[in-house]
């Protein structure tokens, strides 16, 4: 239990002194301490790269410390493995899931601690255990559907359930709202409401401040492989915590500036795709952007926005309709044509599609201009002195950590990796950036810096398509907003006329008094 | 720690882990000598000596190396692009028997354009050979595994079948073809052993192939579809045509591969005449990892336990399939270090060891 000041206190359940921790290009962890105590939740801030991802991977064995101690419930350990981890009670959601797609939610949650009887696996006795924790923390789940069939709302709870399932009592969430939607995101908090209730502990990390000071007991703030300071949520309010990540202040309400749209870059009309699922076939959408504009693209992940972004970048086939850059067609043309008609993109799926990890950061971020070699002889012999004072630029201007060109991408943090690829696909001078989830997993001072990136580039007369599942970020910087909802756009507003409540509505296939607004 | 320093450090471990590999493979070499009931010390004596002592020996090492390090090249390029190329003994073939074709019909000519012209012709056989598989690979997603063991027997039996008929030299018993020109032949260099100058091509190949991966831009379209197609998809490179390309570059060495045995060692084409270069070069590719750079070491240490096992056998008496055991234990050790880095290589692609 939470224990009062006063009362005579127990050992806190997790205990790290002096953790020092060095990777090949940086101190990760420069003598952190960080400590959790019976039952309460604990937030863990701070920019990308700050060491949190590393802090907790070092307590759920996964890295060995340099420097420093590890206690649980006052023992000193020596966490050699994740194994041991789970023995003592230590369960990790990780930033990136680790399902087996093609098993069910049942299998994956068993998965190497099955019941069985007989020795044949005893699947009744599975599924009730799996049921009861299940309905004793409130979770919603289809234990036989397919993983590859199931949302990452329902991904997540399945990450969780099998930490439980394993023993955890100590369960940390490695960003796991960047992935969800504001109702799931409500949903993952009820189950972390209802786990504390338990006797559970819970270390939370997160970018976004709101859910930060909505949900801990306590917050620990890094900044640069340092602690900065442990808070207690009473202390703290948005401005501190912003101020004590970053070191600076922060702002994020941008003055936008009134901008008269030019001439029409992008149309599209009646396009019919195929999509992943059925919901997300793509059903007769059109629209169209004008120079000097930001169009936002809301919608419940999953509503056929990846399949629309997917069909403008030519990595999906249209099955009918047309699109059109500058009044030329570019429907089914290959990615390498739609770049070249002046269009770049930044992925939603960053590890799978934005980058290559195994590469150097210098190598990634000229990895677009590969085909037209603007860093090599004719015959393709790399200038590398220039590739390499190219990348110190943008290494510069997006303050990408660390600031070496040539570390692999793997070794980079998620937000700077994705700052990679938003420098990248900026730097390329397009007339149409489509940005999908530009800000996903990133701290509150580059969200500041991209956003203000992407409103540069609108000032300049680009034009931007902006989808994010965070309404808020849709809000702050779009002129126009489509909703999709099921493959469809269920409605267009400007941006006057917009607000949380009715594009809420729209994105869950409500009907306000706007619909039928197919194009501006 | 600077980076160049930890690159060191980094071929320096993999460097080391082929030794631990080769090592532990002599000791087991060692047991069965002994077990066998021969001398130790006199049986690797002989070895040493039929490795390395005297013109003739020395000569025999250089000879096997270069079908070794250009097999394991060929194999190696091809794994950039994440293709598993086994098809390198069929793309010799066809290399081999387009050069004894063009060694033979073309005449007149200087040997500074007779040879040239016959090995880059070879080259062209066994690339074409190699993109058939390459383009299935790339287009219809066929697992290239299987077409190219497919594909092997394929060119065997033709070339089984050309040598047998239509180019059959008349004058001798055996299935084998005429002897090509004299002009064509690659001079030796150290008599009387049959080492030649491929060696010196083979290792101009490894130079411009590690040149080629790293400083162009095609060497680096390659690496990146090898690593991550979605990616170089996305980007704008046409990973289906690297895909072909690398399969073609990758036959190719296979065909100078042919070419510069048929043109350096034997003068014609003897039907089944490879005792199985091409899949040696999996072997050598696998125990360097890939790491063209480390690829000329694994192929001398191995050609020098092959031509020093003869030696062996002659006096000691210890057969030379001593030195098929320790290739054996080589290959297993390499495999399985391979499948440990690929599983540490996808707990930490998802950021940490699964549990379970
Ligand atoms: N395996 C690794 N090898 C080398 N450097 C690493 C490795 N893992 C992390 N780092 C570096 O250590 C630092 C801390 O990274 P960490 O992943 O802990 O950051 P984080 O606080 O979780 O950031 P984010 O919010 O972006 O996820 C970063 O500079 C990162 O580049
Ligand atoms: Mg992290």
């Amino acid at each position: 239990m939470y224990v009062e000041k006063g009362v005579k206190k127990l050992a806190p359940i997790v205990e790290m002194k002096g953790i020092y921790k060095e990777f090949p290009n940086v101190v990760a962890l420069n003598h952190v301490d960080f400590s959790l105590e019976k039952g309460e939740i604990h937030a863990l801030i701070g920019e990308n790269g700050a060491g949190k991802s590393t802090l907790m991977k070092i307590l759920y064995g996964i890295y060995d410390q340099d420097e420093g101690t590890v206690k649980i419930n006052g023992e000193e350990k020596n966490i050699s493995d994740a194994r041991e981890a789970m023995r003592l009670g230590i369960g990790m959601v990780h930033q990136e899931f680790m399902l087996a797609e093609t098993m069910t939610v049942l299998e994956n949650i068993i998965l190497g601690f099955e019941p069985n009887k007989h020795k044949l696996l005893d699947y009744d006795k599975a599924y009730s255990e799996v049921m009861d924790y299940s309905e004793k923390y409130g979770f919603e789940i289809r234990p036989n559907s397919k993983v590859i069939n199931i949302s990452v709302g329902e991904a997540q709870r399945v990450e969780i359930l099998k930490a439980l399932y394993r023993g955890a009592e100590v369960l940390i969430l490695d960003e796991p709202t960047a992935v969800l939607t504001p109702q799931e995101t409500e949903e993952l908090f009820k189950i972390i409401r209802s786990l504390k209730e338990n006797g559970k502990t819970i270390i939370f990390i997160s970018h976004k401040l709101d859910e930060v000071l909505e949900i801990a007991d306590r917050i620990t703030v890094m900044r640069k492989g340092n602690k900065v300071e442990t808070l207690s949520q009473n202390d703290a309010t948005k401005e501190k915590l912003a101020y004590l990540m970053v070191g600076r202040e922060v702002f994020l309400d941008f003055e936008i500036e009134e901008n008269e749209p030019g001439d029409r870059i992008l149309e599209v009309k009646n396009l019919n795709v195929f999509g992943r699922r059925k919901l997300s076939n793509l059903k007769d959408v059109s629209f169209e952007i004008k120079e000097g504009e930001i169009l936002g693209v809301a919608g419940i992940d999953g509503n056929g926005q990846t399949e629309l972004v997917e069909a403008l970048t030519g990595l999906r086939k249209v099955e009918s309709g047309e699109i059109k850059i500058r009044g030329e067609e570019i429907t089914n043309k290959s990615p390498l044509e739609i770049r070249h008609h002046g269009v770049s993109h930044i992925p939603e799926d960053r590890n799978k599609t934005g980058l290559c990890k195994e590469l150097t950061i210098q190598e990634n971020l000229i990895a677009n201009k590969l085909p037209d070699d603007p860093y090599s002889s004719k015959i393709g012999i790399i200038n590398f002195k220039r590739v390499k004072n190219f990348a110190e630029e943008l290494i510069d201007k997006f303050d990408i950590r660390p600031p070496k060109t040539d570390v692999k991408m793997q070794n980079l943090s998620g937000g700077n990796a994705q700052k990679v690829i938003v420098a990248r696909e900026v730097a390329e001078d397009a007339g149409l950036i489509i940005a999908s989830q530009p800000t996903r997993g990133i701290d509150i001072g580059s969200i500041e810096f991209i956003r203000s990136v992407l409103l540069d580039e609108r000032k300049a007369g680009k034009a931007v398509l902006l989808v994010s599942a965070d309404l808020e970020e849709i809000l702050s910087l779009s002129d126009r907003i489509i909703v999709m909802y099921e493959g469809e756009i269920q409605g267009t507003l400007d941006i006057e006329e917009a607000n949380e409540n009715n594009l809420g509505l729209m994105m869950t296939g409500g009907n306000p008094d706007f619909k039928g607004g197919v194009t501006a | 720690m600077n980076d160049k320093l930890r690159d060191f450090l980094y071929e320096r471990q993999s460097l080391l882990n082929v030794f631990i590999a080769v090592f532990t493979a002599m000791i087991v070499g060692t047991l069965v000598i002994y077990f066998m009931g021969y001398d130790i010390l006199e049986s690797y004596e002989a070895l040493y000596q039929g490795a390395f002592k005297g013109r003739f020996n020395f000569g025999g090492t250089l000879e096997r190396f270069v079908p070794l390090l250009l097999s394991g090249l060929a194999f190696a390029v091809a794994s950039k692009a994440s293709i598993f190329n086994i098809g390198v003994e069929g793309q010799l073939y066809f290399g081999a028997i387009t050069a004894a074709f063009f060694g033979y019909i073309i005449k007149g000519v200087p040997s500074l354009v007779h040879i040239p012209v016959t090995l880059l012709l070879a080259a062209a056989a066994g690339g074409l050979w190699a993109v058939i598989p390459g383009f299935l690979r790339a287009k219809y997603n066929v697992n290239e595994v299987t077409t190219t063991i497919m594909l092997n027997y394929v060119a065997i039996f033709f070339v089984g079948y050309i040598v047998n008929h239509p180019f059959k030299n008349p004058n001798v018993g055996v299935p084998q073809t005429p002897n090509v020109q004299p002009t064509a032949r690659l001079p030796k260099i150290m008599l009387p052993s049959r080492a030649n100058i491929g060696i010196f091509i083979a290792l101009a190949l490894l130079v411009f192939f590690i040149w080629l991966l790293n400083k162009t831009t095609f060497g680096y379209k390659v690496r990146a579809v090898g690593f991550n197609p979605f990616f170089t998809d996305y980007v704008g490179v046409k990973s289906k045509l690297i895909m072909v390309l690398t399969m073609f570059l990758s036959g190719a060495i296979g065909g100078v591969l042919g070419g510069v045995e048929v043109l350096g060692i034997h003068g014609y084409v003897l039907d089944n005449f490879s005792p199985g270069y091409g899949f040696d070069g999996i072997m050598v590719g696998l125990l360097a990892r890939n790491n063209l750079k480390a690829l000329p070491f694994v192929a001398f240490f191995l050609a020098a336990l092959r031509s020093g096992a003869i030696n062996m056998e002659r006096f000691t008496g210890v057969p030379k399939e001593v030195i098929g055991v320790i290739e054996a234990v080589i290959i297993l050790l390499a495999a399985a270090e391979v499948i440990v880095e690929i599983k540490k290589r996808k707990s930490s692609d998802k950021g940490g060891v699964e549990v379970g």
